[in-house]
Parts: C-alpha cells; structure tokens; sequence
C-alpha cells in the first residue's frame, strides 16, 4: 500500500523569504504524525501545499497514491485560519460542506446530527453559526473537517483557543479516529498534546526539517543523563556526599522543587548510578530526569538560530 | 473503511452545490425581498396612488370671481368657459394636444387642461373706472375668488407692450386655481380681441393647426420602416438599463460574498473541498441565476406595462432572445471582473481601489446610450458594439433602437468579438482569484494582480 503522504523536496519562496526549504517527508498509512515548530517556520505553508492550496515551487508531492486536487474527497483539513459563513444554521452549513466533499444529500442530516451529538455539540443544528461561542464554532469546523469520513485528516492547530473540556473531547475523537486506522497529520504548538497523542513529530524551523523521529526516539535522544531525588537527610550534607561519587558530574539543590538535581558523568550508565546514588544518599524519591517534547523543541529551535520572524505577505 | 458513500457527481456536483447556495443565499435573504421585489412594487404602488389620492381630495373651486374690463367682452368669454368646465368636469385629453381646440360659437369652449381643479365659478363683471380698491378689499377678506383686471389696450388690434392682465386673489388661493384663472383671463383676451377686431378665432387656429408627420425611414434596400421616437430612445434605454442593473447587482453581490467569505475565513475550508475554478463558476453560475430572476421579474412587469399601452409590437420574441444572450454575455464579464476584485481584497474599503476602474468601464454604456439610440447604425455604435465588455449593453441599444435592422454580419461579429471577451475575462478573473483569494494582508496593485494572472 501506498504512503498517505509522500513529500520530495518541496519548497516554496516567497519573495526573498524561504518559507519551506527542501523537504522530505513520508507518512505511511494510519499514522498520527505531529508537525511542530515555532511561529513562521513554515508549517501552514507545508500544509498548505499538502492541500493543493497553494504550489509548491519544486520538488513532489503525492497525497494517498495521487494528487492532492484529485483526492480532496478523501482529505479532511482544519485549516488554521478557519470561519464559517455566520448568517447560515449549522446544520445548513454542514450540509453545503458535505454535499462540497461529495457526499450524497440522503442521509447527510442524520450523519450531521450524529457528530454534533459524538462531539457534545447537541441542540446547535438549527442555530445560526454567529449565534455560537467561538469554541462551539471551531468544533463545528471540526465536524466539516471529518464529516466525509476522509483517510487522510490533516489538522492545523485544532485545539488552540478551546478550553481544557472541549479540547479533551477533539482529543479524544482524534485519538478514536486514528485507532479506526485514519492517518492523522496534526500541526500544534501545544507540546504536551503532541507527546500525548502522536507517534511521530516533525520539527520544521525556518523552513527546513530539524527533528523528524518517533517520540519516544526524540525524548531519549534528548535524555537528560540526570537523576533527581528528594533527600531524606540536610540537603547539603548530601549534595557534599554526592559529589564524591565517580558517576556524578555535579549535584545541585533546587529549593523550589525540593530535590538534588544530579548531572551524570559523560561515560556513567543511568541506571547503575541510580542504584549508587540510592544506597549513597537517603532518599524520600529518587528518579531518572525525564525530558519533555517541550525541552526537545527549545533546545532543538534554540540550536538552529533561534525562530523565524514571520515571514512575508502569504506565508505561514 | 471510507469511501463508499461518495457519490460521483464530481466536479459538476461541486459547481451545483455551490451555484445553489449562492442563489438562495441571495434570493432568500430579506435586503433581496425588500430591495428587488417589494421596492419597486411600493414605488410603482405610490407612482400610481397618489395622483388618485391628489386628484380625489383635490377640494372643487366654487366662488365668483370679479372681471374688470371696457365692455363685458372679456369677461362674457371667461363666462363661458367657466361654464362649460363646470358642465364638461374634469376629463383628460391628450397632453400632446397643446392647440386649443377650434371654440364653438366664438367661445372659448371651456376645455380643461390635465392640472385643472373641478371649477363651480360665478363671473361677476364690473367696469374699468368702478371702486377696484372696495373689489381689493373682498379678494383680501377671502369674500371673492379673485380680481381679474383687463386693460382696455389689451383689447386693440395692436396691444401695446408692457401690458398686463392684472389678477389679484387671496394669499390662500391653491396654485392651481390661480394658474387656471390666469390662463383662462389670457384666452378670453385673445378670442375678445379677435372678435372686436371682426376675425374668427375657430378658423384662424384651424389655420395655424400644424398637421402631423409621417416620418420613415428608407434603407440602403429600399425598405420603409416607420421612425417612432419611443422605439429608437425610450426602449432601448429602458432595456440597456435593465440590463445594466441586473448584471451590475449579481456582479456586486459576487463582489460582497467573495470579500465576505476571505474575512470571515471560511475560504481555506471551502477551497479544501473544491478548487478555485469550481468556486468562481459556481458563484458566477448562482448570480447568473439571481440576474436571470430580477431580469425576468422586471422584464414581465415591462411587458404588462407594454400592453396595457397597446404597443406589444415593439418587442419580438426572437429580439427577447437575442436580449438574453446579450445579457449573459455581458454578465459573465461583469461578473468576472468584480470577483477577482473581491478575491484580491480583504475587505470593501480595500475594493473602492480596484472597482473604480471596473465601474468606470461598466458606465460606459450609460455615457453612450444618448448617442448611440441617436444614430445606432453610425461610426460609433458599430465599433462600440465590438468591444467588450460595453459590446452587449451597446448591441441592447442598436438592436433594440435601429428600426430600420442591423446587418447581420454586425451581430455575428459582435457576438463573436464579446463571447471571446467574455472567455478572456472569465480566463483573466480565474487566475487572479485562484492566487487572490488566498492572500492576506494590503491589498494588491494593478501590476501585481498582471503578475498574478501571469503566474503558473
């Protein structure tokens, strides 16, 4: 079978700025890959092209076997900037994007009905879109987004302005989504999210590609080498102790999170010297550090000069 | 997994969806209801009401009215007008008809005109040298309708300049009843004075009666066909403008939506399930639909009105047909035009830039439309009619103008020139929105919306 998404060397310029350096990128079949990357690095460009929305100025893209104009009945895409015509009822407004994404009218109110209720939407069919709060407008755009039931669901920071409850419910239909088998390309800057719910991130920073990696792969290759611990005993007595160790490079005692923060020597192994620093020190908890996709991203973005500044008229 | 729901309508069923939305997101809305349908229906409603209302309450003039004069000639002729418009009332005749007609026995036939109240007057004569200032007195106190003065020199065969009919009447006294009494002194006057000086005024306005003209004109083949002034100014112009405002309104309302969908946003999520070609045809197709509703509207109401006038011949069906080709012609480039301006802006302030040039060029028609309906086979009727996109709004007024017929080559070739003009625009407009339609930010130059229809 068919990659859902294969990209070869696209980029795309606008005027003097790059806003998407030669870029590869292959995302098989039910996948639920996270795009990341700061403000203007190029992000909504590169889905923007993934859409057909906008070409790119080289290189190949080929969205589930073909082209993306020819497979938009397949695709479900919550662009960024998203709206809704405001005066129409929702239900009126799901029905014109549904019969758009090639959807036959018979059945299409009840298909409507069906994920207004399973996205907590109820009762909201026969209201105008104004009469919606913003959030209940960004779920309704979710729906139109994946009303087609399409393979390939691309979404462009889908929970940016929800609040922790509504945001939880598109999480958890995404989630289901991709446990039917869709494949999911989700654009965020919400870290956590992404560490949460993808396999796979892609870190994009001024265009290019700088991180591209199963999670779990980027928080080990960003492993920390450190080890926490809350002492039992005068804090300082053990940062003294710990530091006569050979595995430890240094031991620092953070007040505001009540623990000894130690920085393991280069060759030292993580887990031998938990076990050392455990029957060196009494300890109430003792851990290996763990790293966020959060720390990931700024030492990744801070390493490649930094973010980008937005780039000009019609870029990301 | 997925799939197989899809219908296969395609591309035509996206164009479909989106034509239909367009409609009845226009048609049904209530600033369409009020503006294209009840609007004009109030106002021909008021244009037709209120002179029945005027005319109704019009109160009748009743009082005497004092006539000073040498020898009671001039005030026996306003005597008997008086009379016979108390007798005839108030009947219409043809306003073309500005000749009196020829005064029974001498009188002035009591004829009167379209403006005239119901009149029930008394005329009441006294002399020249009577007490004037005790008559002043009455008109000031309301006793009297008026104080109607004759000069003695007026009644001459040669009346000296600088001599007037001399009517006093009460600072209340309705405009129209004045201009009545005034008109009616002036007549009595005359038709005293011809009378003294031994002439008939019947046979001397039978006289100076001028007659018609039967004009026609005679073409290059030798075909007569009738001139009538109706035909070659007033229909084309009422059609060319019926034209013109159905187009240019579709053209707008293309011009809002499109502006209404970059601001609202909702053009990425659009532009996810359709292309920008499909989103144009089926927003130009919807607003076709719009201007073929308000032109059929409008275009019945004008029939009942040509036959309640009895002059249903003006109009042929194939002339019809024609018209409708015309129109969409001119339509589609209109509307061509305006969405690409509406693509390329974000909002209506932005638009004013770029649609002054577009309604410049729309305007044209209207500068031509005196010239052309003048001389619609001449110079500048005929090039005229090959340029789009003012072409079809000038072939309305050739065609609907030239009694005499256009050649035929003409018609092809303007039909030719304007449907490739129409492709270009249409081609033109596409790829400005494609690119426009996606862009943030300030608003585009003319040089860069070249670039953009330029750009792969």
């Amino acid at each position: 079978m068919t990659a859902a998404l294969e990209i070869r060397g696209v980029c795309k310029r606008y005027g003097n700025v790059e806003a998407v350096r030669p870029l590869d990128l292959v995302a098989e079949r039910g996948a639920l890959i996270g795009l990341l990357g700061p403000n203007g690095a190029g992000k909504s460009t590169l889905i923007r092209m993934v859409m057909s929305l906008i070409r790119p100025d080289a290189g190949e893209l080929r969205v589930l076997g073909g082209d993306a104009l020819d497979m938009k009945d397949r695709i479900g895409y919550l662009p960024e900037e998203r709206g809704v015509y405001r005066r129409m009822r929702v239900e009126d407004f799901l029905f014109y994007i549904g019969r758009l994404k090639g959807l036959p009218s018979s059945g299409l109110r009840a298909r409507i009905a069906g994920w207004l209720e399973r996205i907590e939407l109820p009762g909201v069919a026969h209201k105008r879109c104004q009469e919606l709060s913003k959030g209940m407008q960004q779920k309704v755009q979710f729906v139109a987004a994946l009303l087609h039931d399409p393979e390939l669901i691309v979404l462009d920071e889908p929970f940016s302005g929800l609040d922790p409850v509504n945001a939880r419910v598109l999480i958890q239909t995404v989630q289901a989504l991709h446990r039917e088998g869709r494949t999911i390309f989700l654009s965020t800057h919400q870290m956590s999210q992404a560490e949460q719910m993808c396999q796979r991130v892609v870190l994009i920073n001024r265009g290019e590609k700088i991180l591209d990696a199963p999670v779990r792969e980027a928080l080990a290759r960003f492993s920390p080498r450190a080890i926490d611990l809350e002492p039992a005993s005068d804090p300082q007595k053990a940062c003294a102790a710990l530091k006569q160790l050979p595995s430890v490079a240094s031991a620092e005692w953070r007040p505001e999170t009540c623990t000894i923060h130690v920085a393991l020597d280069e060759r030292a192994d993580a887990v031998s010297s938990l076990a050392a620093i455990a029957a060196c020190v009494p300890a109430r908890r003792i851990e290996v550090a763990r790293v966020s996709l959060d720390d990931v991203f700024v030492r990744l973005v801070e390493a490649h000069g930094g973010h980008s500044r937005v780039p000009v008229r019609g870029a990301a | 997994m997925t799939g197989e729901h899809r219908t296969t309508s395609g591309r035509m069923g996206r164009i479909g969806a989106i034509a239909a939305r367009e409609f009845k997101q226009t048609v049904l809305t209530k600033s369409f209801i009020f503006g294209a349908l009840v609007l004009p229906v109030i106002m021909i409603g008021i244009g037709a009401l209120v002179p029945l209302l005027v005319g109704g309450t019009t109160p009748p003039v009743v009082g005497t009215l004092v006539v000073a004069d040498k020898d009671g000639s001039v005030a026996e002729q306003m005597r008997l007008a008086f009379d016979a418009m108390r007798a005839t009332g108030k009947v219409a005749i043809s306003p073309s008809d500005t000749m009196p007609p020829p005064m029974p026995m001498g009188g002035l036939g009591g004829v009167p005109m379209p403006d005239d109240p119901p009149v029930d007057i008394t005329v009441m004569r006294i002399a020249l040298d009577a007490d004037l200032q005790r008559e002043q007195t009455r008109v000031q106190s309301g006793e009297i309708l008026g104080l109607v003065e004759i000069p003695a020199a007026l009644l001459q065969s040669a009346p000296p300049a600088g001599v007037d009919i001399s009517v006093l009447v009460p600072t209340a006294s309705p405009a129209k009843t004045t201009a009545m009494i005034g008109r009616i002194a002036r007549e009595a006057t005359v038709t005293a004075r011809v009378a003294a000086a031994g002439g008939d005024l019947a046979a001397a306005r039978a006289l100076l009666s001028p007659p018609s003209a039967a004009t026609a004109r005679v073409s290059n083949e030798g075909q007569r066909s009738r001139e009538r002034f109706e035909i070659r100014m007033i229909l084309p112009g009422a059609f060319m403008f019926l034209m013109w405002i159905a187009s240019f309104t579709s053209a707008n309302q293309l011009l809002t939506s499109t502006i209404e969908e970059k601001s609202s946003k909702v053009i990425e999520v659009l532009l996810s399930a359709t292309s920008p070609l499909e989103l144009l045809a089926g927003k130009i197709l919807g607003q076709s639909l719009v201007s073929l509703v308000m032109l059929g509207m409008y275009g019945i109401a004008g029939m009942v009105g040509l036959t309640l006038l009895a002059v249903t011949d003006l109009v042929d069906v194939p002339t019809i047909l024609l018209f409708v080709v015309w129109f969409l012609l001119g339509y589609f480039m209109c509307a061509a035009m305006m969405a690409a301006v509406g693509s390329a802006v974000s909002d209506l302030r932005e638009a004013q830039t770029l649609v002054s040039p577009v309604m410049l060029l729309m305007m044209m028609p209207m500068m031509l439309w005196l010239p052309i309906s003048e001389n619609p086979t001449g110079i500048l009727a005929t090039v005229t009619s090959f340029i789009p996109p003012i072409g079809p709004f000038v072939m309305v007024l050739r065609t609907m103008g030239a009694v005499e017929g256009i050649p035929a080559w003409q018609v092809g070739a303007a039909l030719f020139t304007n449907a490739i003009g129409a492709i270009a625009l249409v081609w033109l407009g596409a790829r400005i929105f494609r690119i426009g339609i996606l862009m943030q930010g300030k608003p585009p130059t003319p040089l860069e919306l070249l670039r953009w229809a330029r750009a792969r």
